[in-house]
């Protein structure tokens, strides 16, 4: 019995290995011990939270990576280029366009009038398409001609953490599910050994909002995102513990085994397969979980794209690590990248902090474009480039120059499967206060991501407290000019 | 963005325009407000034009507000649509043109002016409910008593409850299954009471007593012990979605354990369930209340507090309130009424209107709002709190507060003379001296001053007091006395405001858009609350009524979840008409009676269930339940249920030797893997502190434990009346390798070693495989363990230096280090037993 088990076991290992990290639940005995559990082994596995699903249509996009910059980058420093409000640097700030409006750090105001503060960087056309782009992304100007640029995004919370978690969830509230826990809901798993739905963060401050922006919500915790992390271990505890040879280790694992197919035979319960499989793929992902961060492997060319150095934890090194788990079939990569709440103080500021963090992120994601063309993914790879507001054309009365936070419209861009590239969308006026034309609702951003994911966001409901709810909630429309 | 055309609107309008004079009736008027107008006012106009900015002094809020008009003089005229001031703004005449950010569609203004035409139809903020609607529905008729039903097995029952189960499987042709091996049965009653596993001595005299009475003899001791209190606590923890930081962005720490404690506390003492829930919910107006009483109140400062820069501390606060709503609503009365916050209820008979009337309860704290702006708020940000100091305590802050007092006095005095000589030093500052400065320092520096933007000169005006040593001097001597003030415990708490606050209905929820007033009030489908003007302590005492038929259900439903993984209602938090239904009404009525009757006790609630025979029979596999009833709902057998995060921790804490048996206190900070923890200290706890119980972790709301989350722990962000329970690689990677797992498997390997100083391999093997799952290992487990460990043994011994490598925490003066390397790795394989971390 316990000979053929094993067997069994080894057998289906490859569907276990679809189900990989995260929630293993669910599978029948029956499933595992009888030929139609060999079967499924195959196709799906049915009863499991991570088998794969069909999309409700044919995707245009097979995988997501979201390049998120958090802090919320100035556009006026970026990609929104306002002559006109370099004309009027230091004069003070219309009445029509304050009145009633509401700002974080309000208060400021009332003390003193704003004043407009002009672009702090100069801007220059670029590609085909002639896309204006700062200087400082000398790196994303080369690639203007992959990218669908969205100058009029809009959002409704001004603060930082209920901002992030608005792009995450569809709501300003704690309790909500994640975008990438929605999707993986949606479609399952296709990976053999990673998870569906990976978070990698870098930048020096602190992310705001924390593990709660990629949680699961009232959705099984199967599929909540996996951060892996900037230590010696990207996941939690995947070193065996001091003086555990790879051998000790195998004892380990093989008595523990044993032990517990005996617990089978005796009880039947179909958790202990489940436990069973799920520590055979943990000592599987001890060698696995490395060599996928071990960035050593790749050629000088690659590394020197991204501006990547194995060891060091910086978004160069997220970046390459994206693609990577984007190869070996996770479908969401998300990215958190701090440092862009460029308020005018000392550590935050438009004035030598940009640089710094601008020189973060230029480089990679127009690398990670570049790299995902060149190996033919950019096709069937949606890319994501945004922050979670924008921020204000006038400038703050702090040391530095700085600008406060502003909902009524900010940048992003998309790239990649689906994507129209080479165009922008939307219009601004001359002073960078309000969208002329074409906004674009939070909403309708998760729509459009999961419509190239061959989902409607109007038909991913899950029941909850007697209630269908959906990511979009009741809103949200597919953003078509952003369409090839 | 709108990017296919709405016909709709269109056509409505366009079609009503042509229509006949009359006005449409009622419901289809207020429905195209709803649908048409309303959305307008809410995304285009109302941001600026509402009750709490009025700009221009108008606001759109309410139809009295459109009637009266701002500064221009009425928004609209009934009388003559068309002059209607709101649609020159819209279309954008020379003196004004409305909103600001671009004009609307010509079809949605032309919605506006029919609606001007219709007579401006404005809905009344909904009444009650008609009580028919969803009135009838099972939860909210009264509890009675059902007759325990007759059985043909009469041997079988050992109390009413088996009763009930017995009928239904009788009913559906099964049978129920034998009682649990005594070992099973000792080890799954220590695990669903306390948390903790029986010690060995505790399962062989178990065993060894055939007495009548042994098992319930345990039960009675397990009640009283200390960690029964800890064990159900931390259930009732996860409701009050307690931890140990504010989250959002900040998440600094927050001091509320004494709360933790007071749940501890009143469950080991037996608190009847009505005071238990009273405490909570309004403890600080009882009269004169004892402080544990106003500790109690802690339920409900579990909410989040958002302190980032910028934030309107109001905007948070009705946050707050809203979440009591939700967590009150689904704690004791299985409701979600968070649903009505932004409409009516779509599927219980619960409307807006009631929901505001539920929130103004709880509107009246005196906490962070939107009366305080930064720093000011954020200093306050945890008041209401209660102090436990001592009287020198006191004595001594005060006099330290008032030395700080004169030291600040006698600086800023300094300061006033230095500033004189500002002028002179910023004259003196070389071209080297100033390229050592801050950048935006020296980037005004280089201004004239007349340049200077007005406003700057503080940073220079900072930069200078910051060089001056005199002022390094006072700053530091008024921080060390800062350092000297006592650390005073506290814990947050509820007081009311003296001057109640107005509570008015939130238009689609959200603050800024006030709609009438309301006054605090029960819904009506439950039964009435006869109080005038009703407060916190009203509406608690109104829940826990015995006529007031959810909570009680709630109540044991939640119990009985516990125990057997699933409630009899299976949406443990929905009692409403989309929740399903009980599956045995009747044993879920006799059991809430039965609560009642006896004085709302949870101990005798558990003892009543603890020794059903339901409750203690075997859990094995049976294939006719198999294919009769798959998911177990009649409970032909006890279900196999992988213990939760922190029970995790404490079996393998139990098993090695080295828990601290010590109940409360303040949190502490067990070893974690690092890399999890950015930017938030944990300051790793060493000695007795290191082993605490699993439930005295310190939760950072945004980084909680990897080792709590990986096991299912809630995230504490809202209220969890359940946990799931998955089986994840993660989970084999924590058991397999966490520091602290690897310290308890040395600890258990010392203990084995210590209780069989003389014994062989499969001594000691048998011995761990006992401590760890109570029962003896079968003969062929045995020969795994013992080989298994004898092949350790032997690598240990032939090299030395391995096992030091092995034992992080050392050994002592006459242990071998190969034996206790050799056990910790047979302890740790033990510990990554499915068995292990499962209640059988």
């Amino acid at each position: 019995m316990t000979r053929t088990q094993l067997h069994l076991l080894h057998a289906t290992r490859r569907h276990f290995f679809s189900q990989c990290f995260v929630g293993l639940g669910g599978l029948a005995l029956a499933d595992l011990l009888s030929p139609t559990g060999l079967h499924a082994a195959s196709g799906s596995v049915s009863g499991s939270p991570l088998a794969p699903k069909r999309p409700h249509f044919a995707p245009k996009a097979k995988r997501v990576v979201y390049l998120f910059m958090a802090g919320a980058p100035s556009q006026f420093e970026t990609w929104l280029w306002r002559p006109k409000l370099r004309e009027l640097d230091g004069q003070a700030t219309p009445d029509s366009f304050l009145d009633g409006k509401r700002f974080a750090f309000m208060e400021q105001f009332t003390k003193q009038r704003p004043k407009l503060l002009g672009p702090q960087r100069n801007f220059r056309r670029h590609g085909q398409s002639g896309t204006w782009v700062s200087e400082v992304f000398p790196h994303m100007a080369g690639i203007v001609d992959d990218l669908s640029l969205i100058y009029t995004l809009k959002t409704e919370n001004f603060n930082h953490a209920p901002a992030k978690l608005f792009f995450s969830t569809g709501s300003t509230r704690y309790g909500r599910p994640s975008m990438g826990s929605w999707i993986t809901y949606g479609l399952g798993s296709e990976s053999e050994n990673l998870p569906a739905f990976v978070v990698l963060r870098s930048g020096k401050r602190n992310l705001m909002g924390g593990a709660n922006i990629w949680g699961s919500g009232f959705l099984p915790t199967a599929y909540q995102g996996v951060e892996f992390l900037r230590s010696a271990d990207p996941i939690p505890n995947l070193s065996s513990p001091p003086g555990f040879s790879a051998e000790r280790q195998a004892a380990r694992v093989s008595a523990i085994r044993e032990l517990n197919l005996a617990r089978l035979a005796e009880v039947g319960d179909p958790e202990i397969s489940t436990r069973i499989a799920a520590y055979e793929l943990a000592h599987r992902m001890q060698t696995s979980g490395p060599e996928l961060m071990d960035l050593s492997s790749e050629s000088q060319a690659t590394l020197d794209l991204y501006g990547a150095e194995p060891g060091k934890s910086t978004f160069a090194n997220n970046c390459l690590v994206a693609r990577r788990l984007l190869e070996g079939g996770t479908r969401f990569v998300q990215l958190y990248h701090t440092g862009w709440d460029h308020h005018g103080n000392r550590v935050n500021n438009l004035a030598d902090k940009l640089d710094e963090v601008a020189l973060d992120v230029d480089r990679a994601s127009a690398a990670l474009v570049t790299d995902l063309k060149q190996r033919g993914l950019l096709d069937d790879t949606l890319v994501i480039w945004g922050g979670e507001f924008g921020r204000t054309p006038m400038g703050e009365i702090k040391e530095l120059p700085g600008r406060n936070h502003h909902i009524d419209n900010f940048p992003m861009w998309f790239a990649g499967g689906g994507i129209k590239p080479g165009q922008t969308i939307g219009e601004v006026d001359d002073l960078g206060f309000f969208i002329t034309k074409d906004p674009i609702e939070v909403y309708d951003v998760q729509a459009t991501i999961l419509h190239l994911l061959g989902l409607d966001h109007t038909k991913l409901t899950f029941r909850h407290q007697g209630r269908d709810f959906r990511l979009t909630d009741v809103a949200g429309h597919v953003i078509e000019p952003l369409l090839a | 963005m709108r990017f296919r055309s709405h016909g709709l609107i269109g056509a409505l309008a366009a079609s009503s325009l042509c229509a006949a004079p009359q006005a449409p009736p009622a419901a289809e008027a207020i429905s195209f407000f709803e649908s048409e107008i309303r959305p307008i006012l809410h995304t285009r106009c109302s941001q600026c034009h509402n009750d709490r900015l009025r700009t221009s002094g108008l606001s759109l809020a309410s139809l009295q507000g459109l009637l009266e008009g701002g500064k221009r003089g009425p928004a609209i005229s009934v009388d003559r649509p068309s002059e209607s001031l709101v649609l020159a703004a819209l279309r954008q005449s020379e003196t004004l043109s409305m909103p600001p950010d671009g004009k609307l569609p010509d079809a949605k203004i032309a919605a506006i002016e029919r609606w001007i035409e219709l007579g401006a139809p404005w809905p009344e903020p909904s009444a009650k409910p008609a009580p028919a609607a969803g009135a009838g529905h099972w939860s909210f008729q009264p509890i009675t008593r059902p007759q325990p039903p007759s059985v043909s097995q009469p041997a079988w029952p050992r109390n009413p409850i088996d009763r009930f189960i017995l009928a239904r499987l009788e009913e559906a042709g099964l049978k129920p299954s034998a009682e649990a091996s005594a070992t099973t049965l000792v080890r799954r009653v220590h695990l669903d009471l306390t948390g903790l596993p029986p010690a060995p001595e505790v399962v062989r005299d178990f065993v060894a007593d055939s007495a009548p009475g042994a098992y319930e003899r345990i039960v009675e001791r397990l009640l009283d012990s200390p960690a029964y209190g800890e064990r159900w606590g931390r259930h009732w923890l996860d409701i009050a979605r307690y931890a140990d930081s504010n989250g959002y962005n900040a998440d600094a720490g927050r001091e509320i354990w004494m709360y933790r404690d007071w749940v501890i506390d009143a469950l080991n003492h037996d608190l009847p369930f009505q005071q238990f829930a009273i405490e909570q919910l309004a403890g600080d107006m009882l009269p004169n209340p004892s402080k544990q009483q106003i500790v109690a109140t802690g339920f409900h400062r579990n909410t989040l507090l958002n302190l980032e820069g910028g934030v309107d501390f109001e905007q948070y606060r009705v946050e707050s309130v809203v979440d009591r709503v939700d967590v009150t609503g689904i704690a004791f009365l299985g409701l979600s009424l968070g649903c009505a916050r932004c409409h009516d209820h779509k599927y219980d008979p619960i409307s807006q209107r009631e929901f505001y009337e539920f929130f103004a309860f709880f509107n009246n704290i005196d906490e962070l709002s939107g009366a305080f702006r930064n720093n000011e708020g954020r200093a306050r940000a945890f008041e209401p709190v209660l102090e436990f100091g001592t009287d020198e305590e006191y004595l001594r802050r005060d006099a330290i507060k008032a030395q700080i007092e004169a030291m600040r006095a006698e600086q800023s005095a300094y300061q006033k003379a230095l500033l004189a000589r500002q002028p002179e030093w910023e004259a003196s500052l070389t071209e080297a001296q100033i390229a050592k400065l801050p950048l935006g320092v020296q980037r005004i520096l280089r201004k004239a001053p007349e340049d200077r933007l007005e406003g700057r000169q503080v940073f220079v005006r900072n930069e200078f007091l910051a060089q001056d040593p005199g002022m390094q001097e006072r700053r530091k001597a008024i921080a060390a006395v800062g350092a000297l003030l006592p650390k005073i415990p506290s814990t947050l708490v509820m007081r009311e405001l003296p001057e109640p606050r107005p509570t008015h209905i939130l238009l689609q929820g959200e603050f800024l858009h006030k709609g009438k007033q309301v006054s605090a009030g029960t819904p009506a489908v439950l039964p009435p609350l006869e109080a005038e003007n009703p407060n916190r302590l009203d509406l608690a005492r109104w829940i826990v009524r015995r006529d007031n038929p959810l909570m009680p259900r709630v109540t044991v439903n939640r119990v009985w979840q516990r125990y057997f993984g699933r409630g009899i209602v299976a949406t443990e938090n929905d009692f409403g008409t989309q929740g399903e239904p009980p599956a045995q009404p009747a044993l879920l009525d006799w059991l809430a009676s039965e609560f009642m009757d006896n004085d709302w006790s949870l101990k005798t609630l558990h003892r009543l269930i603890v020794t059903s025979a339901t409750y203690r029979q075997a859990s094995g596999h049976r294939s006719d339940l198999a294919a009769a009833d798959p998911e177990n709902r009649l409970l032909g057998q006890q279900n196999r249920l992988r213990v939760e995060s922190e029970i995790v921790r404490d079996l393998a804490l139990s098993a090695s030797g080295m828990l601290t048996h010590e109940v409360g206190g303040p949190s502490v900070f067990p070893a974690q893997p690092p890399g999890v923890m950015i930017r938030k200290p944990w300051p790793e706890s060493e000695g007795k502190d290191r082993y605490r119980r699993g439930l005295y972790t310190h939760f950072w709301r945004t980084s909680p434990h990897p080792g709590l989350m990986v096991f299912d722990s809630p995230d504490a962000l809202t209220t969890a009346t359940k946990r799931t329970r998955s089986n994840t690689p993660l989970q084999a990677l924590t058991l397999l390798n966490d520091t602290g797992f690897h310290e308890f498997a040395q600890g258990l390997a010392r203990r084995v070693v210590e209780d069989h100083p003389e014994s062989g391999v499969a001594e000691r093997a048998a011995h761990a495989f006992r401590i760890c799952l109570a029962r003896s290992p079968s003969a062929d487990e045995l020969e795994t363990l013992t080989n298994f460990a004898s092949a350790q043994l032997d690598e240990f011994q032939t090299y030395p230096e391995r096992a030091m490598g092995i034992l992080t925490l050392g050994s002592r003066e006459g242990e071998e280090p190969a034996e206790l390397a050799a056990w910790t790795t047979l302890a740790s394989t033990l510990m990554n037993l499915d068995e292990f971390v499962t209640r059988e």
